[in-house]
């Protein structure tokens, strides 16, 4: 299948989307709620594309729009790059101590007067990356809650929830670090609830909380060592090592 | 506390058991919405527990039934009071000074819009029209519309309501 993207002709998958054929050959989409093995969410539009379909352009998400034969794709025309401003602006009024969007907002030369900034700055920027985690691995603990300006993520009635087990992913993918997570010497405390830390059998470094094992465990069917993902790769390392020994 | 009176002065409409509600429909997550809505129809808002069963009788993460539960504004997690007075805030009430009959209301009775007072006879909501734009500003409680409101007015409206319960 032939895509053109920017003039250049590019080979591209059935079933790809227009954002991952971009990444594949180093063309850059901006994109704030993309990450790589997450199906794309087309919610925080920075991703829009120009495209040409017969005689038609018209704007589309390259996050979720799949490839299609003969499609004619402009990642960067002046039109996109005002609509990305604009976005980055809404952004920059509603978070604007976040160092992550004041960085987009410095990118983009974002200048807001004073008197229009927040004075409340809301880290989180709704882009659902971490529902979308916590969907992913089976547990769904937090949710899209509200709607409109009082949209926010949160535990059902902002409770400590029983699905929850402190594995840390939502806090992982967040891009704008919006979500605490606080750590104790054995306890760790995300969405309102502590949980127990599990050491490291060999470094005895704090790595994950018991739920988290307990679930893994669960899902696997099998007991778990308690070994840390640092102290792992060094055990295959130095399996690799062994193996390889004798061919030299 | 709102809760324990809300459930009390439903228990005289008879509340059917959520369980009854959840076996009339299929165990499918599509029927999440309209099952809430039943319950809303029920116990006119949606308890605790009520989303507890319906998660598990749909199998469907507690959080998506809570999304859903907050979304729309059909549906109320908070005990909606005996009599829900509706205050239009559509363009036509606006302009004529819906803002001064909310602000009497508010006052009379001690609450914010989307809250029960204390008593759990009265609700307050704001809505956008409720098509009687010629009589505004309009409010309207349990279904009866109440047109051309003033201060005044709304005072006697509560007032007359107020006067019917005690007797």
């Amino acid at each position: 299948m032939k895509v053109e993207i920017n003039g250049k002709m590019l080979n591209a998958n059935e079933g790809e989307t227009i954002l991952e054929l971009a990444k594949r050959n180093d063309i850059n989409i901006p994109s704030l709620c993309h990450k790589k093995g997450f199906d794309g969410l087309g919610r925080c539009r920075m991703c829009l594309v120009e495209i040409k379909e017969g005689h038609r352009t018209k704007l589309v998400s390259s996050c979720v729009y799949p490839v299609k034969d003969e499609l004619k794709v402009q990642t960067h025309t002046d039109e996109i790059i005002k609509i990305r401003k604009d976005i980055v602006m809404l952004m920059y009024l509603k978070s604007p101590k976040n160092k992550y969007v004041q960085k987009l907002a410095e990118e983009y030369e974002i200048m807001i007067p004073e008197k229009y900034v927040q004075k409340i700055s809301d880290d989180c920027i709704l882009c659902g990356l971490c529902v979308e985690a916590c969907r992913e691995l089976g547990t769904s603990a937090i949710s899209m809650v509200n709607r409109g300006t009082g949209k926010k993520v949160s535990t059902p009635y902002d409770d400590e929830s029983k699905d929850c087990i402190g594995c840390g992913s939502c806090a992982e993918v967040c891009p704008t670090n919006a979500i605490t997570m606080t750590e104790n010497e054995n306890t760790r405390t995300i969405w309102n609830r502590t949980f127990e830390l599990v050491s490291c059998e060999i470094c005895g470094k704090n790595y994950t909380t018991l739920e988290t094992l307990k679930y893994s465990e669960n899902l696997l069917g099998q007991k778990i060592e308690c070994i840390c993902d640092e102290c792992k790769k060094k055990i295959t390392a130095a399996t690799f090592k062994e193996s390889f020994k004798n061919i030299y | 506390m709102t809760e324990v009176i809300a459930l009390e002065t439903k228990t005289e409409m008879s509340i059917q058991n959520t369980k009854k509600i959840l076996e009339k429909y299929p165990k499918d997550k599509r029927y999440t919405l309209a099952i809430l809505q039943d319950i809303q129809r029920n116990y006119d808002y949606i308890p605790k527990e009520a989303i507890w069963e319906v998660s598990n009788y749909i199998e469907s993460p507690l959080s998506e039934v809570y999304t859903i539960a907050t979304f729309y504004k059909a549906l109320s997690l908070k005990p909606k009071g005996k009599y829900v007075i509706k205050v239009c805030n559509g363009t036509a009430c606006h302009i004529r000074g819906s803002d001064k009959v909310l602000d009497a209301i508010k006052s009379s009775l001690n609450i914010q819009p989307g809250e029960t007072s204390e008593d759990g006879l009265f609700s307050i909501e704001i809505v956008n029209c409720v098509g009687a734009c010629a009589l505004a500003p309009v409010m309207v409680i349990n279904d009866k519309y109440y047109g051309n409101m003033t201060k005044d007015k709304v005072h006697q409206v509560l007032d007359e309501i107020r006067r019917s319960q005690n007797e």
